[in-house]
């Protein structure tokens, strides 16, 4: 069914035009061989929206949020049977540079210095207007996921690799899931709810070079390619590609990067895969830094997926205790460096580090963290020793290197400068000394793909063959590239896609409706 | 009088419906040829072959079930015994053996549509309720997800007329026994 309807549209398509041959001609595709990638116009759309919002993330909600506020008619489409893609299962942390939790804590931040350190981490591959934007909207955009959505967050900062300073809010209960159920009850509230298990198939680009709507797979189960009933979906105005990363897509992202294998876990969900990126591509978008594609050094082999090491590993550990290579008892790298730089590390070092911290450290993370410390006692995923011996022995790590190490760490402590790896110390670091010790197993998972569709700062999705606007597609979150550069900063993400959500959404109403 | 071509012909469209029919009736069947349920709603719930004809859907030696209901069933299968149903038999045969019938749910059965997570909460209490139900699974309570309720949707898990199934363990080392 699927293969006579495709076609069929071809033919239709070559009737149109004249031969692929002109088709060429007229739709500037000549870099890619074979037939014309202008999709044929189906003879009737079976419904038609405003705005068409494919991904139902941060990003997605973002923009139809802004676009259905504006009194466009709107449609959210997710290819998973949840809404919230990745987003949902994020770890629920927010930079917010110049906040007023930063004023309260007598911390000295500003838009200016977290673009600083993004392009840092992101080795200048940045696209600096992207960055720029996404800094400088930073603690708007905070408060306006309070304010105007309800999103409530803890009472203090906290601090990801790479930060210069603490900067991050973190949601009440450390997840994406706490802003998103609210980006989801306020659509709900204007009458829009996602649709689920709609996969797009095409985005309809018509000879004009115009996209005017989607080819889509309704009931379609995750992740039979075939599955559900071909829809096609006029978008009087605009679509908005929001469908994520690539990080689950083990044969696009192993592409891009040969090294990452299979043998490699992901933090992400199952549906992060790259078919839409692959689409975009087909119909004319450029692509930006596929290859860079960041690994969270945080992640565990004992337990699966995101899972909830990261919290411990940064919190109790990055910010107040030690990463060690339990080879040597050593210290491998500043454990505040960015993620690439630590991911790097761990594997360079061999693949045997702890991340650890003391009772102090420990206490810290029960008091922001909650019961999330005691699912990780109970997993089995951090465990506890009364000993520093005791915990040496239990990862096999020679003892008298690692008291060297945690001496070394407490005079840096004293002496307010960690001159060994130069981390930042928290203004209320206490020495290293008092049992019981509380440690995890460190293993990088692929996590984030910096790399995507390129944009500019009106979220517009720019054409290979002459970098201007494609008319009726804007593009948003991880699904495009340049923000991030070479590595993004953890609690960047969601700066991204909310910021670049919102100004699709809000673009995508003004555009002029073409039939 | 029909010419033998005639009849070749008629031959052949018969041998060809009745390749059809049987590749449909493979296709609805989940790809098995072992006959599908009638899915009949007027079936008494404990009459199996009401609907599953001469399939050997019990074990043998298994008492006459025809007239019971879920009580009756309950005489040998306790809950948390070893022959406890838990698990064993999609779940409409649970709502079939306690009363609760095809039209409870789909209404129209002419048209039976899917159900919204309201309906099955409508029976089954609030999100909050159910989730103060299963408050002592470990390692997690499913019914209360960090990823808010659209995760706690009933049918990502609980299915009627097909195998359930843990969507937790997309993500998740959750052993959770679903039934």
């Amino acid at each position: 069914m699927k293969e006579k309807e495709k076609a069929v549209s071809r033919r239709d398509f070559l009737k149109v035009t004249g031969g692929t041959a002109a088709g060429i001609a007229v739709t500037g595709m000549a870099w890619r061989p074979g037939e014309a990638e202008a999709a044929a116009m189906p003879k009737k759309w079976n419904e038609t929206f405003d705005v068409v919002v494919v991904g139902s993330g941060f990003a997605g909600l973002a923009a139809a949020y802004e676009a259905k506020k504006a009194g466009a008619s709107v449609v959210v489409l997710e290819k998973m049977r949840t809404p919230g893609g990745n987003s949902i299962i994020n770890g629920g942390v927010v930079s917010a540079a110049g906040s007023p939790l930063e004023a309260r804590d007598g911390i000295k931040d500003s838009p200016e210095l977290l673009l600083k350190d993004m392009l840092a981490a992101g080795l200048n591959l940045n696209h600096l207007e992207l960055a720029r934007l996404v800094a400088y909207e930073s603690n708007n955009t905070v408060q306006w996921t309070i304010n105007e959505l309800g999103v409530k967050y803890k009472d203090s900062l906290s601090q990801e690799g790479g930060h210069s300073v603490p900067r991050m809010y973190s949601t009440y209960n450390q997840s994406g899931s706490a802003i998103v159920t609210q980006q989801l009850e306020k659509l709900k509230e204007i009458g829009l709810i996602p649709r689920t298990q709609v996969l797009l198939k095409r985005l309809l680009r018509d000879t004009d070079g115009r996209v005017k709507g989607v080819e889509v797979r309704e009931k379609y189960v995750f992740p039979r390619e075939n599955s559900g009933r071909t829809k096609f979906i006029k978008a009087k105005k605009a679509v908005v590609l929001a469908t994520g990363g690539f990080g689950n897509d083990v044969p696009f992202r192993t592409i891009q990067d040969p090294r990452l294998t299979a043998d490699l876990e992901s933090t992400n969900q199952p549906g992060a895969t790259g078919e839409a990126l692959r689409e975009a591509f087909r119909i004319g978008c450029t692509p930006v830094q596929l290859s860079w594609i960041q690994l969270g050094p945080w992640g565990s082999p004992d337990e699966k997926g995101m899972g909830l090491n990261p919290f411990f590993a940064q919190l109790c550990c990055a910010m107040y205790g030690l990463w060690v290579d339990t080879q040597t008892g050593k210290r491998f790298v500043n454990e505040l460096a960015d993620r690439k730089i630590r991911a790097d590390a761990i594997i360079r070092v061999g693949n045997k580090c702890i991340a650890f911290t003391d009772a102090n450290g420990f206490a810290i993370g029960q008091k922001m963290l909650g019961d999330i410390m005691a699912k990780l006692m109970e997993r089995g995923v951090v465990k506890r020793y009364d000993s520093l011996a005791a915990m040496a022995e239990a990862y096999d790590c020679p003892i008298a290197p690692l008291r060297e190490t945690i001496a070394n760490f407490n005079k840096a402590v004293a002496a307010g400068k960690d001159e060994e790896w130069g981390r930042y110390l928290q203004k209320n670091q206490r020495a290293l000394d008092t049992a019981p010790y509380y440690a995890s197993r460190l293993m990088p998972k692929v996590h984030h793909t910096m790399g995507g569709v390129n944009i500019n700062v009106e979220a517009q999705a720019l054409n290979v063959e002459d970098d201007k606007p494609i008319p009726g597609l804007y593009c948003a979150g991880e699904v495009t590239g340049g923000v991030h550069g070479a590595v993004r900063l953890g609690s960047c993400a969601v700066l991204d896609c909310l910021t670049f959500g919102r100004i699709a959404g809000r673009n995508a109403v003004r555009e002029k409706a073409w039939g | 009088m029909k010419t033998d071509k005639q009849t070749d012909r008629q031959t052949a469209l018969r041998i060809f419906f009745l390749m059809a029919l049987v590749l449909v009736f493979a296709a609805t069947s989940g790809g098995s040829l072992l006959a599908a349920p009638k899915k009949l709603a007027t079936a008494k719930a404990g009459d199996c072959a009401a609907c599953h004809g001469a399939d050997k859907v019990l074990p043998d030696g298994h008492a006459p079930t025809a007239a019971m209901n879920g009580e009756a069933c309950l005489g040998c299968h306790q809950k948390g015994s070893p022959l406890a149903l838990y698990t064993k038999m999609p779940l409409s045969h649970f709502h079939q053996l306690k009363g609760i019938t095809c039209q409870a749910c789909h209404t129209d059965l002419n048209a039976p549509q899917e159900l919204s997570t309201e309906q099955c909460l409508a029976c089954h209490g609030s999100f909050e309720t159910v989730a103060a139900r299963t408050a002592n699974v470990k390692p997690q309570n499913p019914h209360s997800s960090p990823h808010g309720n659209t995760y706690t949707a009933c049918d990502l898990c609980h299915h009627q007329h097909a195998k359930s199934e843990n969507f937790c363990a997309q993500c998740h080392n959750f052993k959770f026994v679903v039934p």
